[in-house]
């Protein structure tokens, strides 16, 4: 079943002499439970093309479909909405609030969504990311791979149709990269959950089920192993 | 948490410091706001009480109504108390005497009591019975009378009454200056005894006391319509309306007008501020907007969080510039009963103004609401790109690209250095953050420029007392010089008494000049009389006057002597030449008849006149001098001399003065700390929004002491443009403001404010330079990698 569907996605920056094509015609389409990695080089357009994906930047040109919904034929508030609904991120730097513990870091897009968090679903996920011991720690009391570990749980929370994950293991030792991929890689074959991460790391790309290459802001897809449950 | 707002209180547990700016701009205003309008509450407190003793509590007097309109009157159902007062003898002209001494007849309903607090009984009851009277206290202690005492009250056609005394009443400033005596009698009373002598020859008046709450000039019009009362026999005690805010005096309402624009100007320098230190505050959370916007929060959201968290800091900063407002209020209330208890005993020492807290509250929340608008909108802006792209700097980069050419390249001069080009460059590089900057400065300006009019305002409105004005006058019978030298000399040495002088008079002096030929009043002045007479002195010299071989005269138009004049004066005994030495603006008295006014040492008076006493003995007491150095004096002066006592005139008048003075340096003060806080604060947050780029600029080699010109720069261009704004907005409204205060009032006309001008350019550049000081401090302590991470 078809989730996600770019088409002809391109980013224009700059104009005149200084004009950038950080992406240039990227189409491809992703099925539900997809764990799909973006490979390329420092300046490719391989964030460009997540944050493009994700609602946080407008492409110049294209179409990106969401569960069958044109994301940029919503207005900015309707695509919040969609986003936080939808969307789940995983940022390389975290990003969690420094104020709030891990119980309630994970809670927060409920909150925002006005939704009255479900306490047992929230402990179901700690225990799956072996946090619930820490659950009342802040951030400042967690590990990289910890914290990494939380963001992934708030990215979860809403069930989201898709996450997008940032060099997730950029800031981690091998030994938390490991625990983070494993993580995502659980929470792609048993819950279903397509997952679009981009990362340097080839050995973890080698772990998803499909390899996507950006070179010059183009996209070149380069298969990859068989999805085990799907196939 | 249930709600993502409840992360507020946590965030601002957290970065408390953070906030620290933003919350003393919240206090700042609520105080400023607070204390402006607790003081003016309290003021207005007093003022009503200072009308309602001096005038009485009546809205509206008239003249002349009959008992039937009267009835009719008292029976309307916005009307509170009226009460009939009729007066004989009030211009002292009818000779009324109360044994022997001139009397002022009052008769009055039992309800003036109530109207006229200084009416107010003392001791005994209300003479209501036929035959009885309340006398004033002064006359009690000068009679010596008591309660059931019988006086007599002598009418001018020689027939006699009597009266039992059955109460006495407080003290009327009318009556203590001309040393009279009161009498108050029942109406019917005193309708008994102008019906047997002098009909038609007092005043009558009906005085209505009105409910606060009504609309009282309407009220005042239907009486009008309803009984065909003239407009010339209707009063108003516009003093007493204007404090309720019912007065149709235009100078009055424009007063208002003008404390509405001040009040407004307030308020909005308040939003400026408050929402200055916010957008610091939001920029350098940026990155914690974008991160909200990632996690799927909305524009709204973020705008709903923004403004939520500004009302949280109102929940605690709100209730302490309240209260620091009350406390100013207090301690102001004090120092002025203390400084003048006689204008400002009604303030209360501890009183709450809900006007003051109620303002300050509501205006402080309402601009906190106002002034997170912007900022608010600002975080909504901010694009969840910033949070992830690793670019939320918090910085607000210049708009414009630096050109890289010389604003003065064109120019045959030495170019400016690289770090003023800069300076020049950060201030003009954002134009909306050019334009807010040089706002908040001019603001300052237009805010002093405005408030400086209060100034003009106090001169014309309360004239100082002058120096030479006595406290008590012992004044000869007849006019004469027949109060003995020695006694001045004795009440030297009274305890209490700082000053004693005295002055002869000889009248209708024959004066013979080069062009002229008229009487004149010849006034004998001593050392202190001199001496202030010295202020006065607008053409020649004292000292030939003093040492007996001259004579000055003062000033009364074309027609006045000048100095070097020749004159010839004949008091009976033989004519003298006399010098003019000098002449004189003015002096404390009037000629009768316009006789020129002549001055002369004693000893020139004695050899004109053959006369060595006084006239009239002048007596300035001690602060702590009571009422039994006054009786002492009456005791020493003796019965045939009449006094004067205006310790209740000059009490009120030094209380106007430090009242006025309080209220206008006063909050000139609060708005020049005002001034300088805000310009520092707006420089200080400019410093922190270009922090990381001036730790690059040291990092690639500018020092410190380049880096305090860039932003010593940038301050002055900010400075430069708010003050030709300020001077641009500031001097109409100081000149719309005078014309409303002053010209409408007094006729003077404006003029350019310069001594303003130079206080509040003086205070911005110091201000300035304060402002500069701390930020530099801040850049050189800090490493160049903390700058550069903005640590």
């Amino acid at each position: 079943m078809e989730l996600l569907k770019v088409e002809n996605l391109s980013k224009v920056y700059g104009m005149g002499d200084s004009q950038v094509n950080a992406l240039s015609d990227v189409s491809f389409s992703m099925n539900k439970g997809e764990f799909a990695s973006v490979v390329g080089q420092s300046g490719s357009g391989k964030s460009t093309l997540l944050h493009c994906i994700g609602g946080l930047d407008t492409p110049t040109r294209g179409k990106v479909f969401l569960d069958g919904e044109d994301l940029f034929a919503l207005d900015e508030k309707k695509r919040t909405i969609f986003r936080r609904r939808n969307i789940g991120f995983v940022f390389q730097a975290f990003h969690l609030i420094d104020e709030l513990n891990v119980e309630q870091n994970i809670a927060f897009p409920l909150l925002l969504d006005h939704q009255k968090p479900d306490q047992k679903k929230i402990d179901g996920l700690l225990e799956m990311l072996g946090l619930t011991e820490r659950r009342n720690h802040l951030p400042d009391q967690l590990s990289g791979g910890q914290k990494q570990r939380v963001a992934i749980g708030r990215a979860l929370i809403m069930q989201p149709v898709l996450i997008l994950a940032d060099e997730p293991t950029g800031n981690l030792d091998s030994k938390s990269s490991r625990d983070v991929m494993d993580l995502l890689i659980h929470a792609s074959r048993h819950y279903q959950q397509t997952i679009l991460m981009i990362t340097h790391n080839d050995n973890l790309a080698s772990d998803t089920d499909r390899i996507l290459r950006v070179t010059d802001g183009c996209l070149k897809d380069m298969g990859g192993k068989a999805h085990e449950t799907l196939s | 948490m249930k709600h993502y707002l409840d992360l507020i209180p946590l965030s601002q547990k957290v970065h408390r410091k953070q906030s620290r700016m933003v919350r003393l701009c919240i206090i700042l205003s609520v105080f400023l706001v607070t204390a402006i309008f607790g003081m003016a509450d309290m003021e207005i407190r007093c003022q009503k009480a200072q009308a309602e003793i001096n005038y009485g509590k009546w809205h509206a007097g008239l003249q002349s109504m009959s008992d039937e309109e009267t009835l009719l009157i008292s029976a309307r159902p916005k009307v509170l108390a009226c009460t009939r007062y009729d007066t004989l003898n009030y211009r002292l002209s009818m000779h009324y005497q109360v044994e022997g001494r001139e009397a002022v007849i009052i008769g009055f309903d039992e309800s003036a009591l109530d109207i006229f607090p200084t009416a107010r009984l003392v001791e005994g009851i209300f003479p209501s019975e036929e035959g009885t009277a309340a006398v004033d206290q002064g006359t009690k202690e000068r009679l010596s009378l008591s309660l059931g005492d019988q006086i007599s009250l002598a009418a001018p056609d020689g027939s006699q009454r009597f009266y039992r005394i059955s109460g006495f009443f407080g003290q009327l400033p009318m009556l203590a200056r001309h040393d009279v005596c009161g009498l108050a009698l029942s109406t019917e009373e005193f309708r008994r005894l102008s019906l047997e002598g002098s009909e038609d020859n007092h005043d009558s008046y009906l005085y209505v006391a009105f409910s606060p709450w009504c609309r009282i000039q309407k009220e005042i019009r239907e009486i009008q319509e309803q009984f065909q009362i003239p407009d010339e026999r209707i009063n108003r005690n516009e003093l007493l309306l204007a404090t309720i805010g019912q007065s149709r005096d235009l100078s009055m309402m424009a007063i208002y007008l003008v404390a509405l624009i001040l009040a407004f100007l307030v308020a909005a320098a308040g939003i400026l501020m408050i929402s200055g230190s916010m957008g610091s505050n939001i920029a350098q959370r940026t990155e914690f907007f974008g991160m909200l916007r990632c996690l799927g929060a909305s524009p709204d959201q973020v705008i709903r969080f923004v403004r939520r968290e500004a009302l949280c800091w109102c929940r605690s900063s709100v209730p302490v510039g309240a209260l620091l407002g009350t406390v100013v209020v207090w301690v102001l209330s004090a120092m002025l009963r203390f400084l003048s208890p006689a204008y400002f005993g009604e303030m209360p020492y501890f009183g709450i103004s809900l006007i003051g807290i109620a303002a300050g509250s509501v205006i402080g929340v309402i601009t906190v609401f106002l002034a997170a608008g912007s900022p608010a909108r600002k975080a909504a802006g901010v694009s969840p790109l910033t949070a992830v792209s690793g670019n939320a700097s918090g910085l607000k980069q210049p708009a414009r690209r630096f050109s890289g050419k010389l604003p003065f390249a064109g120019l045959r001069i030495a170019p400016p250095r690289i770090e003023t080009v800069l300076g020049i460059h950060h201030a003009l590089g954002s134009k909306k953050n050019f334009l807010l900057m040089s706002c908040s400065f001019a603001l300052s300006i237009i805010l002093f420029l405005t408030f400086s009019v209060t100034i003009d305002f106090m001169k014309h409105a309360v004239k100082p007392l002058d120096p030479s004005t006595p406290d008590l006058s012992i004044i000869s019978p007849g006019n004469t010089c027949s109060l003995d030298r020695d006694l001045a000399e004795r009440l030297t040495n009274l305890e209490g008494v700082k000053k004693v002088y005295g002055r002869s008079f000889a009248y209708d002096v024959s004066l013979q000049g080069a062009a002229l030929s008229q009487k004149a009043c010849l006034i004998s002045y001593e050392a202190n009389q001199f001496a202030w007479a010295e202020d006065s002195l607008i053409r020649g010299s004292l000292s030939e006057t003093i040492n007996g071989e001259g004579i000055l005269s003062v000033y009364q138009g074309d027609s006045s002597l000048s100095a070097g004049d020749e004159v010839t004066l004949d008091t009976g005994t033989g004519e003298r030449q006399f010098t003019v030495s000098g002449v004189l603006s003015s002096c404390p008295f009037q000629a009768e008849n316009a006789q020129e006014l002549l001055i002369c040492s004693e000893e020139t008076f004695r050899d004109l006149t053959g006369e060595n006493d006084y006239t009239i003995i002048d007596i300035q007491l001690d602060r702590t001098a009571g009422d039994h150095v006054v009786s002492e004096i009456r005791g020493m002066g003796g019965e045939n001399v009449s006094f004067s006592d205006r310790r209740l005139n000059n009490d009120e008048v030094r209380g106007a003065i430090w009242s006025f003075q309080f209220f206008v340096y006063g909050f000139l003060g609060v708005i020049a700390l005002i001034c300088v806080f805000h310009i520092m604060n707006s420089i200080a947050m400019s410093v922190s929004a270009h922090l990381r780029q001036y730790g690059a600029m040291r990092a690639v080699g500018m020092d410190s002491r380049q880096v305090l010109e860039m932003v010593a720069v940038e301050a002055l261009a900010y400075g430069f443009c708010g003050i030709l704004t300020g001077c641009a907005a500031g001097l109409p409204l100081n000149y719309f403001c005078f014309e409303k205060l002053i010209t409408l009032r007094w006729g003077t006309q404006w003029y350019f404010p310069v001594a303003p001008l130079c206080v509040i350019f003086t205070a911005v550049l110091v201000s300035m330079l304060l402002a500069v000081c701390g930020p530099a401090r801040r850049i050189r302590a800090m490493s160049v990698v903390d700058t550069i991470s903005g640590r």
